[in-house]
């Protein structure tokens, strides 16, 4: 092994012919994009999912609600994210007849993926806030939806952000396998580059670097925020 | 304005409701005193059906409020109560916390709500606790700050859930004078309480409930001055020192 000409290698295709470029314009855009759209449509389906999972169940229609929201859990969190991937690609997109790029793809899968873990995450969050919350929406007159909305939730989110935040990481170090529905993201521009030579000593290596530096400065985000949550709570 | 009939009401195998028949009137103030287990609880949180009667009727403005077809939301809004442990909404402010029902419930704009709620909190001291956010508050202002909450929607009727048992001892007083003012000004109240002196005070009516039905009840002078049931005098002996 000759570092040194590797090192060359990597360093005459990255830096001088303008790699990089492409690396960040493009692979780290879309892997950035794949995880923060992807959590968001989590965070908004998941707290639907979630809110379900905690309702009383007198009635038929929670009931029909919860079931279905079970077996949908059920399912992303028992099968590989990139087999969610390839069924979707290859399988859902042609039975319905419709061609999403494979950007959007990943992001819709990472999106219905991540909902999973984000519903149990809130239905804990809501389940860790006090039923005097709800007791007192109910007795003034609000539905129970109303209360959830205005009063539970919001509270429940404030509890789980920094859970909400390792899941985001999670999500970042999982886009990782986006290229199976040939989206273009971080490891897929280093691997191009790696290409070039038959040469991928130093891309994946400064790959790796990039994803540690990328999830160290979430996890700094999130303990940012865990600081000034606790602040205002003593306000 | 409240008739009870027939109420029963069980957890499981365990009956704590026994068939409670009554009339609560308009202006009433109603003490329901008993020990602990006793039902007294479970019958306040009947009367708006934060707990579901198990048999039986609660009428009020003239609907079964116990008939799952009626919309208890709406007579909800009609029938004030506060609780032991104050539930004020952390995420909302004083003043959020006493106008997002009536301005959400198209009761009041949010314009006529925030001068009624500050209004309110006048009333009992707390104008300038306004913008503060629960957690800042003391037992006792977080009380009051809950039985304003509950006005603001005008009821026709308090429900008081041993409002004064989670507070420090120097804060029942500031509390029970908000109640007896509010008793004062002619409000109907159901007041499940410890408190005997505020019974004695402001009750007309006194409840004593023991294994889950009123076993004996009358004005004030009558339960605590010349009680009947051996359970009552025991009781008597033992709350009053």
């Amino acid at each position: 092994m000759n570092f040194a000409s590797k090192f060359d290698v990597f360093w005459e295709l990255f830096i001088v012919q303008g790699g990089w470029k492409r690396v960040l314009s493009v692979g780290l855009v879309n892997t950035l994009l794949i995880a923060v759209l992807g959590l968001l449509i989590g965070i908004v389906l998941g707290t639907l999912i979630g809110a379900v999972k905690v309702m009383p169940k007198y009635k038929l229609l929670p009931k029909i609600l919860d079931k279905i929201c079970t077996v949908y859990v059920g399912f992303f969190r028992g099968t590989p994210i990139v087999v969610q991937l390839l069924i979707g690609y290859y399988v859902l997109w042609p039975l319905l007849g419709i061609t999403i790029s494979p950007l959007n793809t990943s992001i819709i899968i990472f999106g219905l993926n991540s909902a999973a873990y984000v519903s149990e995450i809130m239905r804990g969050g809501i389940l860790s806030i006090d039923p005097g919350q709800m007791e007192a929406g109910r007795a003034l007159g609000l539905s129970y939806s109303t209360t959830m909305i205005k009063i539970v939730i919001p509270q429940a989110i404030k509890n789980i952000l920094p859970t909400l935040g390792n899941e985001f990481i999670a999500l970042i170090k999982d886009t990782s396998v986006v290229s199976f529905v040939a989206a273009t993201d971080l490891y897929k521009t280093f691997t191009e580059i790696g290409n070039v030579r038959y040469e991928y000593f130093m891309p994946y290596l400064a790959m790796a670097v990039m994803y540690m530096i990328l999830v160290f400065l979430i996890s700094c985000g999130i303990k940012a925020m865990e600081r000034s949550l606790r602040k205002s709570d003593k306000n | 304005m409240i008739k009870i009939k027939n109420l029963c009401k069980s957890f499981g195998d365990n009956q704590v409701l026994n068939n409670i028949t009554e009339t609560i009137h308009q202006g009433d103030k109603v003490v329901v005193i008993g020990p602990s287990g006793s039902g007294k609880s479970t019958f306040l949180r009947c009367l708006n059906c934060m707990e579901d009667p198990t048999s039986g009727s609660i009428f009020f403005d003239g609907e079964d409020l116990a008939d799952l077809r009626v919309d208890i939301n709406k007579h909800r809004q009609n029938i004030g109560m506060v609780f032991q442990q104050f539930n004020l909404f952390n995420n909302k402010t004083v003043l959020e916390n006493i106008t997002l029902a009536p301005v959400h419930l198209k009761k009041m704009t949010a314009a006529e709500a925030k001068v009624r709620g500050i209004e309110l909190l006048q009333r009992v001291g707390l104008e300038d606790k306004a913008d503060v956010y629960p957690s800042t508050l003391s037992g006792g202002q977080k009380q009051r700050v809950a039985i304003v909450r509950a006005l603001a929607m005008n009821p026709k009727v308090m429900l008081f859930d041993e409002p004064t048992s989670a507070l420090d001892p120097e804060m029942v007083g500031e509390v029970l004078d908000v109640m007896k003012q509010l008793a004062k000004e002619g409000m109907t109240m159901v007041v499940v309480t410890h408190e005997m002196g505020f019974a004695r005070e402001v009750g007309n009516r006194i409840f004593f409930m023991d294994e889950g039905q009123i076993t004996e009840q009358g004005t004030p002078e009558e339960v605590f001055g010349n009680p009947q049931s051996p359970r009552l005098k025991d009781f008597l002996s033992k709350v009053i020192v």
